[in-house]
């Protein structure tokens, strides 16, 4: 690690404890129900942990994680053929791609009570949902990703006897990966978005319901110590996605 | 004399914004083995079409072309092998895997194509550069690979269009002697397309004078001077009194818009 890293990684810990600081400060002399100090984390994460009180987080991680990579997976599938299908049909990509786009731009949470009107209370609802908020990235990275790709090279690539499979196999898609890799990677937070909202809307199971679940009975520091948990998850999946969108941008140039 | 690439009456037309524009008209010319030739006019006189559908990327909207007999239908990457203004390499691939492009498009296998390919980037000078991505490359290094990468394919004919127009004047000068070095050890057919007297002059063995739009062939000239060449040879400097009387007139029109 060079010095320049290890300072930056310094002033980011330090900010972080200052933070913590602050908001233990601030929070010392108010009602402690309301405003959970992070001195009082520890023992209520070691309530969320061992289901003191609290239902097992387990099953319910279980749901959450088995719903997000279901709506994952299949927004992943609609949104790259879709985006080929616009994208390399030109009249129709004329036709369509402005409705995607202002589609796009209505806040989704409004359809999410016709979703549950349509699937029900079920896992079914919060896949829909968790679909319907990463489906739009990518199917627009796609688009803007066969826009980016350059035509000279295509023509390059036919002119030494590419045929169109070849052209699409080993022009466009190296030259659409990195931005592809960022669709995904957008995709991929906003699908976990969907299903937790989902869940927190109204659910039986999943980590979703968890929080709505302590925080209806005011367990206010259980509350927090989830949220802290769903956060620290969620930056560990998206570091992961991280990784992988470096790889792919390295390897796209 | 035999003739390997024979051009006879072809046209193209463009359709733009303000109607059809003919940009080449009535083109014939016979191109032997192993020549050298240039098309030589102004900018937008047609002859980089000429080039596009001598490579079977555009169709001609009539008149014919064949190369060694059989009429141009689509790019033939056994026989013709193109090097563009742009070096268009990919810049997802390194230098090596860049020239190796065309083998693997052929089915070569991985060791043999990285072989062939090392064996082109050395004697370009670009030995150690193997393993660069093009954004690591210099101008001129771009083109070389470029070339190296039209090369690999082996064929035959090799057509240029302008392929060190984007270059600064020094390094343009030092590939035309380059270019002469590789074409005496691998004697190939060149069509080569430029807008310079001065690229025309040192590597042509003969050079087409375009007129400006509709492009037709003007003039076409012998050049029978040895190489290396001295373009100061009185030889030389009378040649380029030649042409630019020839293509002068062309590069006003050019200059004063399509009529």
């Amino acid at each position: 690690m060079s010095r320049e890293t290890a300072r930056v990684l310094g002033a980011r810990v330090a900010v972080l404890v200052g933070a913590l600081l602050l908001w233990e400060l601030i929070a010392a002399p108010l009602n402690p129900l309301l405003y959970v100090r992070p001195s009082a984390l520890p023992p209520a994460l070691a309530n969320v942990l061992l289901a003191r009180d609290v239902p097992a987080l387990g099953e319910h991680v279980l749901v959450t994680v088995r719903e997000i990579v279901v709506a994952f997976v299949l927004a992943v599938a609609v949104g790259l053929w879709l985006g080929f299908v616009l994208g390399l049909g030109r009249r129709l990509g004329r036709v369509y791609e402005p409705m995607l786009a202002a589609f796009y731009a209505i806040p989704s949470v409004i359809w999410y009570p016709s979703l549950m009107l349509f699937f029900g209370l079920g896992p079914a609802s919060k896949i829909a949902f968790g679909f319907l908020l990463a489906f739009f990235p990518i199917c627009l990275s796609v688009l803007s990703g066969i826009r980016q790709v350059n035509p000279h090279l295509v023509t390059v690539a036919r002119s030494m006897g590419a045929g169109s499979w070849t052209v699409f196999r080993k022009v466009m898609l190296p030259s659409m990966l990195g931005t592809l890799v960022g669709g995904l990677r957008a995709a991929l937070a906003l699908s976990v978005v969907g299903v937790l909202v989902g869940e927190m809307l109204g659910a039986r199971s999943g980590v979703g319901y968890l929080l709505n679940y302590t925080y209806g009975l005011l367990m206010t520091r259980e509350y927090t110590a989830l949220v802290v948990l769903v956060a620290a998850g969620v930056l560990a999946l998206d570091g992961m996605a991280a990784l992988v969108e470096a790889r792919g941008r390295r390897w796209s140039g | 004399m035999t003739t390997q690439i024979q051009i006879t009456g072809v046209s193209k037309r463009y359709h733009t914004a303000s109607g059809p524009v003919l940009a080449v008209d009535g083109v014939s010319l016979a191109v032997r083995p192993r020549e050298f030739l240039t098309l030589l006019g102004p900018s937008g006189c047609g002859k980089s079409t000429v080039l596009a559908m001598l490579a079977g990327l555009v169709t001609p909207d009539g008149g014919e072309i064949r190369i060694e007999g059989v009429p141009v239908s689509g790019p033939d990457p056994r026989k013709v092998a193109l090097v563009f203004q742009d070096p268009g390499l990919f810049p997802w691939r390194t230098a090596l895997d860049n020239v190796g492009f065309g083998l693997e498009l052929r089915g070569v296998d991985a060791a043999r194509r990285r072989e062939i390919a090392r064996g082109l980037l050395e004697p370009l000078g670009l030995r150690g550069f193997e393993a660069k991505y093009p954004r690591e490359l210099s101008g001129g290094m771009r083109q070389r690979v470029a070339i190296a990468r039209a090369l690999a394919l082996d064929t035959p004919i090799v057509l240029m269009d302008e392929p060190f127009g984007a270059l600064d004047e020094q390094t343009r000068l030092l590939m035309g002697d380059w270019l002469v070095d590789v074409r005496r050890q691998t004697p190939k057919t060149v069509v080569f397309v430029t807008h310079s007297l001065h690229e025309a002059i040192a590597l042509s063995d003969r050079i087409a004078v375009m007129t400006s739009r509709p492009g037709r062939i003007k003039e076409l000239l012998e050049v029978a001077l040895p190489f290396p060449r001295d373009l100061n040879a009185p030889a030389a400097v009378d040649l380029r009194a030649k042409l630019w009387e020839a293509i002068r007139e062309e590069a006003l029109r050019a200059m004063d818009g399509p009529a």
